[in-house]
């Protein structure tokens, strides 16, 4: 049995490895690239109008005729307009581009053999453990990256940064973590089970995709279970749409008992297969 | 002497085919074991049952007392795995720095580490470069030079030298030459001669049993000499040794090629005998080794 200690210690390796597979290496600059290049459009064209849009008096009268005052209409009570964009926009995205992005945790390694190159030196625990929470500061960096550019765009147009934006901010990247955590762990589980990142970015969406048919049809049969859709990842991504502030952490049990659940069911499939 | 590696009983099957089956043996401390067999003998399957890549079906394996792949191994067992490649986004020398930080070395140590064991392989000046930019011999002598991190006290090595040139493929030999007095060594391998050269115990595979385990000391009553002439003068060279005392046995192994074997017990200098008969008679030899070849031990009945 691996010490704990140790096991925290060499993850905190494989974690720093994986942030330098960010920023040093051509792949992760290319990423980084992609990156700025789809945040560019993504606030050139969508976040900057919708700003425009939701910041207009008349519209936001519009919205709650249409809406009541309740509900979304919380996305006026973000300090900046760009904020509640980039925070509605990032719920809904972030969690399929999670998918693809973490998908390659352990596959290639597993390919190619690298894997029995590490497993001589660490447990297989520090190794899921590590690279998920690699993973996670991968995507800690880009969100802060995106997050850094929304809020300079609110600057520019409100003419300074004041301290409830960059409350708000750090609001938005801490739950937007929150979401990605079961994601992360999930792409865990399906790259300890095959070689390639693409079967286990189909595996995934095959996966998720069937198991909400089939508690769908189980629910039409027993609707007294509806509450275990509440238990599928990203499901709170509805009801976090419809808060502000710091109340969203009233959402983040949940992903993080998946969490556990899925990092745990991910390293008890790696140590049970063949290197 | 302490157990190193203690088998009882292990099997492995894929699907019906049975790999492994009911394997029993143990490596002493200081042994360097060869671990010979035909392709799909089981050779790789047990490198991965060793290496704590593969849980066996059955039986139990012990290294140093603990299951493969146990924490208490880490830094004690070394392996060059079959095929194992390397991290294509990182340069080796990162990617063996790494290797020494999870072994607990702190950086500078590791770093130096690394230097060491590249140098080791003779691919001091390939640090900073990826594994895409070696050629295949390099990678493979980068993925030998992983297995010496730290101070390892059994490195299993699957087929060091397959795909080697030959002076990189000597300088391993005589690498693993040089540290077998302090390190243990299984070494697979198809280069009998290198075997013959390197280890002092036989695993001998076949169909995934065990159909030899031996070691240099195993002719103790019956000792053996291999004599390689120069010509073919195998039929007088026999009848003149054959008047030899202490000879049992003269046979010719191949052409040119004679294994004697004499009781030590009745003449201790046979060797010297054998070598003053030659020279009396003018015959010319080309090799003379004590024992029979390795060869000769697991293919003598073939």
């Amino acid at each position: 049995m691996a010490n704990p200690l140790s096991t925290l210690q060499q993850g905190w390796l494989y974690a720093g490895f994986e942030l330098q597979r960010l920023w040093l290496t051509r792949r992760g600059l290319m990423t980084l690239a992609a990156t700025a290049v789809i945040w560019f459009f993504l606030l050139r064209y969508a976040i900057a109008p919708a700003s425009d849009l939701i910041s207009a008096d008349g519209f936001q009268q519009f919205f709650r005729d249409v809406f009541g005052s309740g509900g979304l209409t919380q996305l006026f009570a973000w300090p900046a307009p760009e904020l509640a964009v980039y925070w509605v926009l990032s719920l809904l995205i972030l969690p399929t581009f999670c998918l693809f992005f973490t998908a390659n945790q352990l596959c290639s390694d597993l390919e190619r053999g690298t894997l029995r190159f590490l497993a001589l030196r660490s447990s297989r625990s520090s190794i899921v453990l590590g690279r998920f929470a690699g993973q996670m500061l991968v995507q800690g960096s880009l969100i802060l990256l995106t997050l850094a550019a929304t809020l300079s765009l609110a600057a520019w147009r409100e003419g300074g940064i004041s301290l409830a934006m960059l409350t708000a901010a750090i609001v938005i990247a801490v739950n937007l973590l929150l979401v990605l955590l079961p994601f992360t762990a999930l792409m865990s589980c399906f790259s300890a089970m095959v070689r390639s990142a693409r079967l286990a970015v189909s595996l995934a969406i095959v996966s998720l995709g069937l198991v909400f048919a089939l508690l769908s049809w189980f629910i039409f049969y027993f609707p007294d279970y509806l509450f275990l859709m509440g238990y599928l990842p990203g499901t709170q991504v509805l009801q976090l749409i419809q808060l502000q502030g710091w109340v969203t952490l009233q959402h983040a049990l949940l992903p993080l008992a998946q969490t556990a659940v899925l990092l745990t069911a991910a390293t008890v499939l790696l140590k049970r297969r063949m290197l | 002497m302490s157990t190193i590696i203690q088998c009882q009983g292990v099997s492995q099957a894929f699907g019906s085919k049975k790999v492994l089956q009911q394997l029993d043996f143990t490596l002493q401390q200081g042994e360097v074991a060869a671990l010979i067999g035909p392709n799909g003998a089981g050779k790789t399957t047990l490198f991965s049952v060793l290496c704590g890549y593969l849980k066996p079906d059955s039986g139990s394996v012990l290294l140093f007392g603990h299951k493969p792949g146990s924490a208490a191994l880490f830094g004690k067992v070394a392996a060059l795995p079959q095929d194992a490649q390397f991290d294509p986004a990182f340069s080796i020398g990162e990617q063996l720095d790494f290797y020494g930080r999870l072994q607990g070395l702190n950086s500078r140590a590791a770093a130096a580490e690394t230097d060491r064991v590249l140098a080791l392989v003779g691919l001091s000046e390939q640090r900073q470069h990826k594994a895409g930019a070696l050629s295949h011999g390099m990678r493979k002598r980068a993925a030998i030079a992983q297995a010496f991190i730290g101070a390892p006290q059994l490195i299993l090595l699957d087929e060091p030298t397959a795909g080697l040139d030959p002076v990189n493929a000597l300088q391993i030999r005589q690498l693993i030459s040089r540290l077998s007095a302090e390190v243990s060594f299984v070494i697979s391998s198809h280069n009998i001669f290198e075997l013959e050269q390197l280890c002092n115990k036989v695993l001998y595979l076949e169909q995934g049993r065990l159909k030899t385990e031996a070691n240099s000391a195993s002719d103790s009553l019956q000792q053996f000499l291999t004599l390689q002439l120069e010509q073919d003068d195998s039929a007088a060279v026999t009848q003149a040794l054959s008047a030899l005392p202490g000879v049992i046995s003269i046979e010719a192994v191949q052409q040119k090629t004679l294994l004697l074997c004499y009781q030590a017990q009745q003449n201790a200098d046979f060797d010297l005998a054998v070598l003053q008969c030659l020279a009396a008679n003018g015959w010319r030899y080309r090799n003379l080794t004590k024992g029979k070849t390795l060869e000769q031990k697991l293919f003598s009945s073939v």
